[in-house]
């Protein structure tokens, strides 16, 4: 009672889990499809004399079912190992099929045609691409170039470069400073001394609290000797802060006396080199 | 259908001997009919429904009267009263915010339906018919590819089973697992509403287990998703053919299977309408040949009328001799044209001698050329 007729018209009618549509056709997700289509020629399913030829791991097999075997699943589906050489293949296909249906002989060898071309092809690919494509997970790249914004911001790089050069510049000698460029220190003067105005009155809260909390070595308490002198240190900091820009010196020394821990009170004397 | 196809029984637990066979039941030989089943299907699904209605008063429990013509409003009935928004707002209408809806559902709908004893069972026959068609199985969606026969029938050790641990041991050893891993891929949630309903995951059928005798088989089963077990004196179309499509994967136990003969007695059995559902078949047999008659030969199509006077081909067709007339004319005027030619060249060229020589002789010898071609 279960011919293919009817197997078909219960298929195409009412479900067929294989059965893809787009607007134009109908697809069949058959593995065992000849054409892939969703036809009464071409179902697997709905023709209990069928052929197909697959490609597994590089090998190209003949499958074959017949009606014989159709209740017996594990079963169902004969295989046969298709020749490397061509002819032979073709021979060999056309033996097995031999009073089968025309159209399923035709359709099997266009079928081994199409699948040579596309191991031809693949094997062509592999020796041609070097690049190989990664693909990109938009939300993840975008999230981690946000994350590497946020870090770069969070490590502030200036204000560790600043300490650092602070540092350097608290251990190293006084004397070892050296003026190369006359007109830059000058300029550097200039903008030092409308910065410090403003450095001043910082300064100067912080020398009262520090003359409570250490030890510092005053010669004169004098302000504005020790006010010449803080331009002085600032302007020889500012100097040192920024060693690769002569000619510019973009002094950020406000923000350097404000940092500056406890100062020492170490005279430095400016020398001048007379170019 | 005198000869029926045997079905060896699949051993159970490790150690089992396979093999007994056992004669296709005749139920597998019933008519397929989608139709059939499909109504009958539908009509038995309405029956687990429980009613659903909207309050007998809903929108009613206003004291509403229409303030009539002459108030520069709608003549909607409106509610009485001051002293709060909702007083004077429309009321009672199905357009009206607060009022009662249209056709308010009542309880006393019809829920259930009844179906004739003959259909109910026709259509079960149908479903269990379905069970036992590979490709059926199949394009409803179950991994029955490495099963070793269809109906996949086991022995009775089955319904012996306790643990989950053995039921999901036995599905492997049948091969019925990838049914099984492809119910575990479906799980998903539903979208819409029933989420909050208590309908929020859902996933696909796997295999109907059928057995005889429940001897611990239901509580080894009844955890593993997908798998639905009934027995086979309550055969349910509703398991049988889910959703209303054939071809469930059905794992029978000896004894069901056995059970099913005497369930269907031959009279229980509907009748075919077609000995043999193979049409192309009936089409192409010999018997049928021979009362058609020999096919027509192409038939002559009409052809669009091209006019002779003006279509070479065409004139040449009704009339052969046309195309000599056409050659000798056109000879004719080629010669006449020569003679003209070889008339006018001496002429021209004494006119031009005066101003450049090399362009007569080249008049000339394109004269005599021309002469030589059409001669």
């Amino acid at each position: 009672m279960n011919s293919d007729d009817l197997i078909w018209q219960i298929i195409n009618n009412s479900f067929c889990s294989f059965m893809t549509k787009t607007k134009t056709s109908k697809f069949c997700r058959n593995e065992y499809n000849l054409t892939g289509l969703c036809n009464r020629h071409s179902c697997p399913l709905a023709n209990s004399q069928y052929a197909t030829v697959r490609e597994e791991d590089g090998v190209i097999y003949l499958y074959m079912k017949v009606a014989e075997r159709a209740h017996l699943p594990a079963k169902m589906w004969e295989r046969v190992k298709l020749h490397r050489n061509y002819e032979r293949a073709i021979g060999q296909i056309k033996e097995k099929l031999i009073y089968w249906n025309n159209w399923i002989r035709r359709r099997v060898i266009a079928r081994f045609d199409r699948l040579l071309e596309v191991q031809k092809r693949s094997r062509r690919l592999v020796l041609t691409s070097e690049t190989k494509l990664v693909p990109l997970s938009r939300k993840v790249e975008r999230r981690e170039r946000r994350r590497e914004d946020k870090a770069l911001v969070r490590a502030g790089l200036e204000t560790a470069i600043e300490k650092e050069m602070l540092d350097r510049l608290r251990a190293a000698n006084p004397e070892e400073f050296v003026n190369v460029d006359r007109a830059a220190y000058e300029k550097a003067l200039q903008a030092v001394e409308v910065e410090d105005e403003e450095d001043d009155e910082e300064s100067e809260e912080e020398e009262e609290d520090e003359s409570e909390s250490e030890t510092e070595y005053v010669e004169d308490f004098d302000e504005s000797e020790e006010e010449i002198e803080d331009i002085q240190e600032q302007q020889e900091e500012g100097e040192e802060e920024e060693p690769p820009v002569r000619q510019k010196l973009t002094l950020s020394s406000r923000g350097a006396a404000a940092i500056a821990p406890p100062r020492k009170r170490a005279k430095v004397t400016v020398e001048y080199d007379s170019d | 259908m005198t000869s029926r196809p045997i079905v060896t029984v699949q051993a159970a637990k490790e150690g089992e001997k396979s093999g007994a066979s056992l004669a296709l039941p005749s139920v597998f030989r019933a008519p397929i009919r989608p139709d059939i089943l499909n109504f009958v299907h539908d009509q038995m699904r309405k029956n687990t429904r429980q009613p659903y209605a909207v309050h007998v008063k809903a929108g009613h429990q206003v004291s509403a009267e229409s303030w009539g013509t002459g108030r520069a409003v709608a003549r909607i009935p409106r509610v009485r009263g001051g002293g709060t928004s909702r007083s004077g707002q429309g009321a009672f209408g199905n357009m009206c915010r607060g009022g009662r809806m249209f056709a308010p559902t009542k309880t006393w709908r019809k829920w259930h339906r009844r179906i004739n004893v003959q259909q109910r069972r026709f259509a079960v026959a149908s479903a269990i018919a379905a069970t036992g068609v590979t490709s059926l199985v199949m394009a409803r969606g179950h991994r029955i590819e490495k099963i070793s026969e269809v109906p996949l029938v086991v022995s009775d050790s089955v319904q012996d089973l306790k643990k989950t641990k053995e039921a999901v041991a036995f599905l492997k050893r049948v091969k019925a697992w990838p049914d099984i891993q492809k119910v575990y891929a479906s799980q998903r949630f539903r979208a819409g509403r029933g989420k909050m309903r208590n309908r929020a995951r859902i996933q696909k059928r796997g295999p109907l287990v059928i057995y005889a005798k429940d001897n611990g088989l239901c509580r080894a089963f009844r955890n593993i998703p997908g798998v639905t077990l009934i027995c086979v004196s309550r055969l349910n179309l509703l398991k049988l053919a889910p959703g209303g499509h054939l071809g469930r994967f059905v794992i029978w136990s000896e004894s069901a299977f056995r059970q099913l003969d005497q369930i269907y007695a031959k009279s229980k059995l509907p009748d075919n309408k077609m000995a043999s559902t193979d049409l192309t078949g009936i089409l192409r047999s010999d018997e049928v040949k021979a009362a058609v008659r020999p096919r027509q030969a192409r038939q002559a199509r009409a052809v669009l009328k091209k006019n002779p006077l003006k279509n070479v081909n065409v004139m040449a067709k009704l009339n052969p001799y046309a195309l000599v007339l056409k050659r000798k004319a056109i000879l004719a005027q080629r010669k006449a044209l020569a003679k003209k030619r070889k008339a006018d060249a001496p002429a021209s060229s004494q006119k031009q001698q005066q101003k450049k020589q090399p362009a007569a002789k080249k008049a000339k010898q394109a004269a005599v050329k021309g002469k030589a071609v059409k001669k």
